[in-house]
This record gives C-alpha cells, structure tokens and sequence, in this order.
C-alpha cells in the first residue's frame, strides 16, 4: 500500500507541476532556502542560478544538465557522504526525481529568484478565526473531561497562581459563593495577590538560570543577585508589559539612560529610583556561571561572557539554540557561526560591573567616616602582630576591635549591573569557537533569517563611543512583527499552567524543537498577547476562565519549592515576608557532609524566623544544591531550563520521612493542632482542603492513639494526594 | 541500539521521567523503574566500575612514569627543544626541573615499573594496564575535574556514571545504581557526579562514613523500625484511597509508593552494607580497616568490593579532599604530599585487587585509578627546600592512569610520554577516548549512547572518542 501511495505522489509532483522548474522551485522553497537562502550556510545561496552555479564553502551546487555530478543532487539523494537536508526526514523520492529532472533540463530558474517558505516558527503569527465557545482557549481546545468540582478548583488554582495551599477558610467561602462569577472573581483575586509574583517568578528564574553564585573552583558570590530576583517578583507582580520586561533585562541602561550618580539629595529623586529599578534587570547578564578560575586572558573573559550572553538570550527570549553555532554554523537552523559572533558583538563593550546604587550624598557620608574603618584596620594589623602567648592582649584587642567593627560605618549599596566600557572591543568570529583562534571580524548584527524588522545599528568608526547595540536588540526582539518572542513567551505561560506546553521545548522552537501540539492556539494566544499590550495577567486570565483549564485532570506533583512552602504553610509559621538579600538556611551536618568545600561558604542567616520564609528566597549556591530542592528536581542553574523533571525516586521518600526538617515541620503543624477539639478534622483541612471520609478519620485517630499526633502530621505530609494537587 | 523493541521503548520512556508511559508501552501494569537493569547492546566484558579517584592530580613522575632525564636536569630550566605550555600557577619556561626521589623497580612477571611510592600496589603490576599517554587541555582542577569525571570542562553535562546508569540501569533493587564516597569536599563541588541534563535518577549518591551511609536513611531519633513500618502500612492505605478515583494516573502513583518500599527496603540494606564488622579478620586486614592511617580509605574500598558485590554499576571513591594539603595537589612539597597521600591508599587498593580476584570479581569488574591531570617535570614555588618550594604545577598534557580487571591484561604499559614526561606523544589517549573504551567494555558504543537536550542529542565523549585503546588492553 505505502507503495502505491508514493508512486501516485510520484505522479501528482510530476504532473501537476507545469514544468521541471516549477517541481524543482517547490522542493527548494520547501526544502532548502530557509537556510541556503539569505542565511548562506555554508556559504551556500539556492535562491538564483548564478549563486547556485558559484556555490558555497564545499563548491558549486549545480552543473546544469548533469545532475550525477551536481553536489545538490548527491546530497540529497544520499549517495555522498554528505546528507541533505539534516536531521530525520530526507526528501521523498519524488522530491529528489523532481530536483534531478530540474538539473538534468538546465536547471532553470525562469520564475525569477525562489523565495523563502520559513520554517513555522519564523513566519509572523496570524490570528485564526474562531467560532463556537466564548473562550478562545475553549474554541481552540476541546475538553475531554468533566469539570473538576470547586473545592479541586481551589486547591489547583491556588497552587498554580500562588506557590501555596488555599487557606480553608477560602476554600469554605469559595465553595459557598453563589455569585456566578465566583470562579472569574477567584482568578481575579489570586492573580492580584504578591504571592502570583514569588511563584510565577520561579518559572522566569529557571529559565534565565538564576543562581547567587558563580559556580565551578571559586564559586565566587554575587552579593547583589537577589535584586534581580526581586526585580522579577515585581515585574509579574506589577503585570509590566512583557516587551518592557524585556527590554529592561537586555538594555534598560540605553533605553532608559539616567545618570544615577549625579544628584546630590540625599534620597533619590522617584524618576530616577525608577530607572534604577528598570536597570536591575540588566543584572540577568552578570549572574550565569563562569568558571573566573579559568580566565587568564582579557579576551578569554570576554568571549566566554559574550558567548554566555547569547546562549542565554537565545533560550529565554527567542527559543532558539543559538550555542549550537558557536563553533560551526547551526547544523538544523538558518542560524550560521557569523550570526552567533554577531550577536556576540551585541555584547560587546558592555561588561558586568559594580555600581552605586545610592545619591551621592550617601556616598559622601560613607566616605567622611571612613577614617574609621583605618582605625579597625590598624587595630587588626595590631592584632597579628600579638605574640602568640600573649592572652590577656589578645582579649583587649578583641574587645576594641568588636567596638570599633560597631562603630564603623557600613558601606553603601552596590549592585551589579551592565554598563559599559570604553573602549568597545572588535568581535571576531572564532575558528572553532577557540579565542585564541580569531577570524573574521564581525560587527553586531542578529539572525535575520529569523525574521522581525532589521534595526538600524549606526556607529562611528572609532572604538570610542558609547554602544547602543543591545537596545537595537530589544527593540528587534519586541518589534511587532517579530516571528519568536511573543510565541515564546505564551507557550511558557501555557507551560507553568499545565505543566507541557504548546511546543514541548520551550527553549527551542527551532527544527530540532518538537512541533507546536495546537498550532492555531499557539498563534491566536500570540497575537493576542501582543495587542493587548503584552500582558501576562491577560493571557493568564484566557486560560483560566477557560473550561479548558477547570476539567478533570491527571494530578501534577508540586514543584520543590511549593512542596516545601506547603509544608510551611500548614504549620502555620510560614513567613511572608517579601524581596531582600537571600536566606541561608541551617544544614544539619549530615546535610553538608561531602557537599560543602567550606562552612564559611555558608553563612546561615542569624534571624530564625527567616528560615521560614518562601523558597524563592532561598539561597541557590552553585556549587552546592540543598539536598531536598535538588532531590525533587528544583531547576539546574548550569543553564537556562526550559522545563523540570518530575522524578518519583526512593531518596525523596527518605526526606520526607526521616529528614530533621520534615520533623521539625511535622512537630510544628501537632502543636498548632494541639488545642483543636477535633485534630485529625483539621490537620486534613490544612494539609489536604477537605474533610477525611468516615473510615480515614477512624484510621488516622487509631493511628495517633498508637504513634502520636507528629507522626500523623508526617504521615499526611508523605501522602501522595498532599503532594499531587488534581 | 538495542536488541528487541520492547527493552528500547522502555528505555526511553523510563528515561524520559515517564514512568506511566513506560508501562503503557511495555504493556505491562504497575510502575517501572528507570534503574531496572538493562542487557548491554554489544557484548560486555565489565558489569561494574570501581574508580579510583585521586583528587588534586597525583603526579605520573612520581608514580607509573619514570624520567631518569629529571634528576640530570634537576634545577636547570627546561631545554628549549620542549617548547612551551601553559600552566596554572607557575611559569613553564621560568621554572626549573625538578628530579625525583622515588626509586622505580621492575615488578611481577611483566617487570612493569612502580615507583616505592606503591609497595603495595606494585605487587599487583600483573594486573595493571598503565596508560602514560592520556592527555586533554584542562589545566584548572575544575576544568580538568568536570573533563575527566562529565567528559567536558564546563558546567552541566551528565557524569560518567550518570551515563553508564542510564544506559544500562543497576543490577540491585535496594541501593543506589551509582554510588560516590568522599573524603571531604571536590574542587568542583558535586557536579563531577551530577546527572546533568539527564533525569535526577541517574545522579550519583554519596554515601557516607557509619551506620548511616545515604542521606535520611535514618528514621529520626526514637523511630523505631517497626514504627516506620506501621506508618508506611497506614500511608499505602491512604494512597490506595486515593489512588481510586485517579486511573489516568495510576501508574504515577504507584512508581511514588514503589518507592517508599524502595526507600525501606534501603534503609534495611544500607546499614547492613555498610556494616563491616561482619568481614574475616583477614580481609579487614587486607585492607587496612584497622590501621590508623588506612582506616578511611581502607572502609572505602572494602565498602566498594561489597557494592559490587551486590550488583552496584558505578562506585566511585574519592581520596583527597579540599583541605590545604588534604589532597594530591602537590604545588609544594610534592614528594613528601605524595609520600602522605599515597600511605593512606596503596594498601587498601592493593587489598581490594587482591579481595577482588579471590573472590573472582576481578573479571567482570573494572578498576581504575587515575586523577584529573599528572603534574609538571618543572618545579611550582623554586628549589631552596622550603615548605613552599619543590612542589610541582598541574599537567594535563600528559600524565598516568591505570586500569585493571574486567578482561584487562595486565602488566603492560600502553603510550608514551616525552623524555621529561611534559607531553603524551606516542599513542597519546585523550580523556573521550578513555570514556569511549570504558562504555565499549560496558557493552556500550558511546556514538549511541545520546540523550536530547537543547535541540541535538548529546554525548559522554561529545564529538569525538576512539576506541582503539580496547584491543590494546585485551592483548
């Protein structure tokens, strides 16, 4: 059968086509130009005769009228070493006769140059008609199941908007909401609440692989990460229009350029308290991993930075694999090495540095007290000059020191942001992505087989002018017609609700990325999200009030984090305190056995009660993951993570059964407990939002007559219905 | 890649993270776990590795690779003809040589070389593979570290184990597929035993020192068994319940209280394992279990024999840790660190060898020792005898392992370095084409062993990896 049917294709290709040529133009158009067309890989242009006969870096594609010894036709017909196109599907046999008669005739090109048929993912989304549901989403989206009942409702909204547990008094007044928009109201009131922001914070901050240190040997510490996390809670907490998100976290100090350093009040006027905050995004550039240890050349630095940069920059705005390019030309996308190094030359003369981030009047007073910090110094050089037998010098001395440590002044605050240096340095595109292996020189430049409008990036000759290469980036990036970034950004969205997204990997929508499962929903989301100014709280909002969204469905487990704030929550200690530096937990010593180089890499944090505050604010070290986010698949800050695994593993029972924290917790929600009437009706109302049925409540009071209330605490924080939420 | 259809569905399904689907596929019901074992595509000569890792880079000159040429040119710089490398700390062309103290003796039938460094060690010479020629160009610990444990110098790919666990899985239900023993911190913080990109169930487990070796195995204080037992009964109860109305997800469900079983039944195993009180008196001593000096590593490599014993795929065990002078990074001082180091570690590797081949596990389990370089012919910190000075600098461009077991024919040695052991230049074997040979003898083809991440599939040994070695230490 599969016979037949390819002869009858055979035919219709054949047949149809009015000519070799028009056969021929299809298979090109289809097949080959998106990369052998303004993209040149290789060298190569397929678009014109003349560019097909010149060929690429491997030499002329076609000899009219041979086609046995044209190299198009041998790698496409698999009979070279060289296969074409690249990766699972090889033309079909009609396609190849079709490209063989074509060369065989002359090869031809009558209808004028071929023009490029892009891949999916580089055509500028249209918006479908819909008919039938109100919803969009319901339009595009049949559902398969009943709808789920409120109390199920609650419980999953609040999980997936808030990170936390619903309260039970919510889930009673939710439950008991007559209003017909009860559900819309919910949605509404969730999305508002600061918590929306440290959750959906989360799925940015895997993405863009936040982390509060630098990784490998040093592991040097970023003492000013955490702004850029905050600046991301408030960011979605504020609904800012994602294009300015963007364009904030790529160039905020050249669209909004303000000099912070020159007013002399000493509180910073709220313009330019505005502009720092937007500045804060651009620390997403000083936060990856590199490994300082191993850069012993300005240039070598550099190129690795830059490189970071646009690995990351592709991933998380464009969904593409723009890495792969790094040291050869994209084997699967029109994206070739001199696109990468252009790119890259977006990143030059910008750098990573530490900036004031106070009025200058407040630096004045750090600096008019600074004789002080002198005095400590010199109290210290006194201190290691002590003889080693002298004891009741040494304790003077520690007391003066101590006194004079409280007495000086503490510094200003910095933070680390992208400015930019002078000279800008050239880019070279580097032979096997080695620096010390310089080619070409490259200026900056995007991929523009991609698609967008191309912007203007006007410079001077001279290495000395200040670069505005990254806000022409930003603005390619958000310009309305560009093909990725809105895509990019509603299949994540549609990610963090469901747990799969649109296109599976969400960080590559190029050809080795899976296709788009719903097409039409991927675009209509889209271009909605663009035209109603590019709100995340909108496209949430669609989705939510879909009946789409409110079916049946297969339980999802809860991420690390809100597995852990859960915990938290149902004992009743959860802190919800908001933004600042991060929080280190204590580590029991079984904890940090092996793991930890050194326990002044871990400096706890003094005050208890911040223990207990949300995982988002947890410390991420690099070189040292807490056990339990780690065994329950918290994101790898390596790299951009487009999605997390869930793995079901014998090490997460072990912490959740037997580690101290658990325990503590378990001791926690019984002493809540403690007073209650009736405990085992409400440790199941904390924990799981609804009542235990007649047997589970006979069996849980059995159970804490033999092994206590603790155990039955732990018990219910072991359950899978407490870690799935339905 | 694989043998019949079934086994390969599995397989990718289960290292997906998706263990429902894997049933689906499998046709069959209940839960499948990802480290069931797996048959090795190609024919196997090895089922376990136990590596040796010595920490900080342990010096080839001092060890496996004599250079008589360093004690004429001892203080001299390095003729010219050597050309130049780069180097970490010191300045290659600046620096002086530094000659060896260490006596090289012909060992066993073979007559292969030891140093007395490993008096112990060199009575075993029949049975190692000495590979002199290894190289790559990683000279940081933790581009070295990464490259020689995830196959690349920077963050984020699979270890070694990782790898070999996902393709063949692990022949033991109550423990840990791919098991790690420190001595204290890495250079390179845990990643060189990380899962990378592949799923969390890949990575490696540390286990520790004492009667609770994994992380939470213990119940907390005034837990008994028993107790554990009756609440892990009530929770099946529970999930069961739960379980009910939930059929889409039923096998999801099952794989999370599989593994509470699975948890239990390590926390039962685990103290046993690690349980060396039942050992022959005679075996104990074989490894130095009760010498004071050989007591840590000594426990390792006694533990390593009984993981694999119980069908473990992976051990690693870490000598050196991240303490001044705690490891084999020998910048000053070098022999005498050598001298420390390698008193805490030959009798116990000496004594695993010998445990291993009379209880016949040596055939079917590889063991390598080796570190993350070998270090310089030149000296790091000068010559006037100080404790800073006759230290030597990192080299990744030439230094020694050795492999031994599993089909291994020892007493050989296979490469070169040059005359003043700078450079690996004959049959140079770089870091890919090690793990390449290492995965072949796991029945493994390393061009085939990929898991897609970021739009292309990756690799242990990248791009490249060769495994022309192999023939060369079966002959």
């Amino acid at each position: 059968m599969a016979r037949v049917v390819s002869i009858l294709f055979f035919v219709s290709l054949s047949a149809l086509a009015a000519s070799p040529e028009e056969a021929a133009r299809a298979v090109l158009q289809t097949k080959c130009v998106s990369c052998h067309g303004a993209a040149k890989m290789s060298g190569l242009d397929l678009r014109t005769r003349e560019a097909a006969m010149k060929g690429g870096t491997r030499g002329a594609a076609v000899a009219p009228g041979k086609a046995a010894d044209s190299l198009l036709y041998k790698v496409v017909s698999g009979s070279g070493e060289l296969k074409m196109p690249p990766g699972k599907q090889p033309l079909t046999g009609a396609e190849v006769q079709a490209l063989r008669e074509w060369i065989d005739a002359g090869a031809q090109f009558g209808g004028g140059a071929v023009t490029e048929s892009s891949w999916w993912a580089f055509r500028k989304p249209v918006r479908p008609k819909l008919s039938g549901a109100a919803n969009p989403v319901d339009a595009l989206m049949k559902r398969t199941a009943d709808l789920a009942d409120r109390r199920t409702l609650i419980r999953r909204l609040s999980f997936d908007l808030q990170g936390l547990p619903p309260a039970p008094e919510e889930i009673d007044a939710f439950i008991n909401d007559t209003d017909p928009n009860a559900w819309d109201k919910l949605v509404d009131r969730m999305l508002a609440s600061p918590s929306y922001g440290e959750r959906w914070a989360r799925h940015w901050l895997d993405v863009v692989r936040y982390a509060d240190t630098g990784g490998y040997e040093t592991d040097v510490f970023f003492p000013s990460a955490w702004r850029y996390r905050d600046y991301v809670i408030r960011s979605l907490q504020q609904d800012k229009p994602y294009d300015v998100f963007v364009k904030e976290q790529i160039a905020a100090d050249e669209i909004w350029p303000d000099d912070l350093d020159l007013d002399g009040a000493y509180e910073m006027p709220k313009s330019k308290l505005a502009s720092l905050e937007r500045r804060f995004g651009t620390a997403l550039y000083t936060l990856g991993a590199l490994p300082v240890e191993n850069s012993f050349f300005g240039d070598q630095y550099r190129s690795e930075w830059q490189a970071e940069a646009v690995e990351t920059t592709g991933s998380a705005f464009l969904g593409l694999t723009l890495g792969c390019a790094r040291c050869h030309d994209h084997k699967f996308d029109p994206i070739s090495q001199r696109d990468f190094y252009r790119m890259s030359a977006v990143f030059a003369g910008s750098e990573d540095r530490e900036v004031p981030i106070v009025s200058q009047m407040r630096i004045f007073e750090f600096t008019r007290y600074q004789t002080k910090l002198v005095a400590l110094d010199e109290l210290r050089k006194k201190y290691e000059r002590l003889k080693p037998d002298d004891k009741d010098g040494r304790e003077t001395l520690l007391r003066q020191l101590g006194e004079s440590y409280l007495k000086a002044p503490r510094s200003y605050d910095k933070a680390n942001l992208l400015a930019h240096t002078e000279p800008v340095y050239d880019t070279h595109i580097l032979v096997h992505g080695d620096f010390k292996n310089k080619g070409e020189k490259v200026g900056p430049g995007f991929p523009m087989a991609v698609g967008g409008s191309a912007p203007e990036i006007a410079e001077p000759e001279t290495n000395y002018f200040i670069p505005r290469r990254r806000k022409a980036l930003a603005e390619w990036l958000t310009s309305p017609d560009h093909p990725l970034t809105a895509r990019v950004m509603v299949n994540r969205i549609w990610q963090g609700h469901f747990g799969k997204a649109i296109v599976g990997t969400a960080n590559d929508f190029g050809r080795q990325g899976e296709p788009p499962l719903n097409r039409d929903l991927l675009d209509w989301l889209s271009v909605e999200f663009r035209e109603q100014g590019w709100s995340m709280k909108h496209i949430h909002r669609l989705i939510l009030q879909s009946e789409y969204y409110r079916q049946k469905r297969t339980p999802l487990r809860m991420d690390a984090e809100s597995l852990r704030d859960a915990v938290l929550a149902a004992t009743g200690k959860l802190n919800a305190k908001m933004f600042g530096p991060a929080v280190v937990p204590p580590l029991t010593r079984e904890e940090r056995e092996g793991g930890m180089r050194d326990m002044s890499q871990w400096p706890v944090s003094s005050d208890a009660a911040e223990h207990d505050r949300r995982s988002v604010y947890l410390f991420i070290k690099r070189s040292y993951r807490l056990p339990m986010m780690e065994t329950f698949d918290a994101a790898d800050p390596s790299a951009s993570c487009a999605r997390r695994e869930t793995s079901t593993v014998a090490p997460q029972a072990l912490t959740l059964m037997n580690s101290e924290w658990m325990n503590a917790q378990a001791a926690r929600l019984a002493a809540r407990l403690a007073t209650e009437k009736d405990p085992v009706e409400r440790v199941w109302r904390l924990t799981l939002g609804r009542s235990p049925s007649g047997i589970e409540k006979k069996r849980a009071q059995e159970f804490q007559a033999r092994s206590g209330l603790p155990s039955l605490c732990l018990l219910l924080f072991n359950m899978n219905e407490f870690v799935y939420v339905d | 890649m694989w043998t019949n259809d079934l086994s390969r569905r599995n397989f990718f399904a289960s290292a997906l993270g998706f263990p429902s689907l894997a049933a689906a596929a499998a046709g069959t019901a209940g839960p499948i776990n990802p480290l069931a074992a797996k048959k090795a595509p190609l024919p196997a000569s090895v089922k376990s590795v136990i590596f040796l890792f010595m920490h900080g880079g342990p010096s080839h000159l001092e060890t496996f690779d004599p250079k008589p040429a360093l004690n004429k040119l001892n203080g001299q710089l390095v003729p010219a003809s050597f050309g130049h490398v780069q180097l970490q700390f010191s300045k290659f062309n600046e620096s002086p040589v530094l000659g060896s103290k260490r006596t090289f003796t012909r060992h066993g039938q073979s007559g292969l070389e030891v140093s007395d460094v490993f008096p112990h060690i060199a009575r075993h010479a029949d049975k190692l593979a000495v590979i002199r020629s290894m190289n790559h160009d990683g000279f940081t610990h933790t581009a070295a570290l990464n490259f020689l444990n995830n196959g690349w110098p920077r963050l984020g790919r699979p270890s070694m184990g990782s790898w070999i666990v996902y393709g063949l899985g692990s022949e033991c239900d109550n423990l840990p597929a791919f098991v790690v023993m420190l001595e204290g911190g890495i250079k390179s913080g845990p990643v060189v035993y990380s899962s990378g990109f592949l799923p969390a169930v890949y990575q490696g487990t540390t286990l520790r020192n004492g009667p609770a070796p994994i992380l939470y195995l213990k119940p907390p204080e005034g837990t008994t068994t028993g107790q554990q037992r009756a609440m892990l009964d009530q929770l099946k109860w529970f999930n069961e319940q739960h379980r009910q109305e939930r059929a889409a997800a039923q096998s999801e469900l099952d794989a999370r209280m599989a593994s509470y079983e699975l948890a239990f039944r390590m926390q039962v195993a685990a103290p046993e394992l690690a349980d060396l009180t039942k050992e022959s008196a005679a075996t104990r001593a074989l490894y130095g279990v009760d010498e004071k000096n050989t007591a840590d590593f000594g426990g390792k490599c006694l533990m390593a024999r009984r993981l694999v014993e119980r069908g473990v795929r992976f051990v690693q065990l870490w000598s050196g840790n991240t303490t001044e002078g705690g490891d084999w990074d020998g910048h000053k001082q070098c022999d005498a660190n050598h001298m420390k180091m390698a008193g805490k570690t030959d009798k116990p590797i000496a004594g695993l060898l010998a445990d291993l081949e009379s209880r016949g596990m040596l055939d079917s389990t590889l063991v390598i020792w080796g570190g993350e370089f070998g270090r310089t012919p030149t000296s790091d910190g000068g010559m006037n005898g100080g404790g800073d000075s006759l230290g030597r600098d990192h080299n990744p461009y030439g230094f020694s392992i050795w492999m031994a077991g599993g089909g291994i024919k020892g007493g050989k040695t296979i490469g070169r370095t040059d005359e003043i052991g700078l450079r690996a230049i004959e049959d140079p074997i770089h870091v890919h084409d090690l793990h390449a040979t290492i995965l072949a003898m796991l029945g493994l083809d390393h061009t085939k062993l990929t898991y897609p991440f970021q739009g292309r599939d990756f690799r242990l040994t990248d791009v490249h990896g060769k495994i022309d070695l192999l023939a060369k230490l079966r002959t």
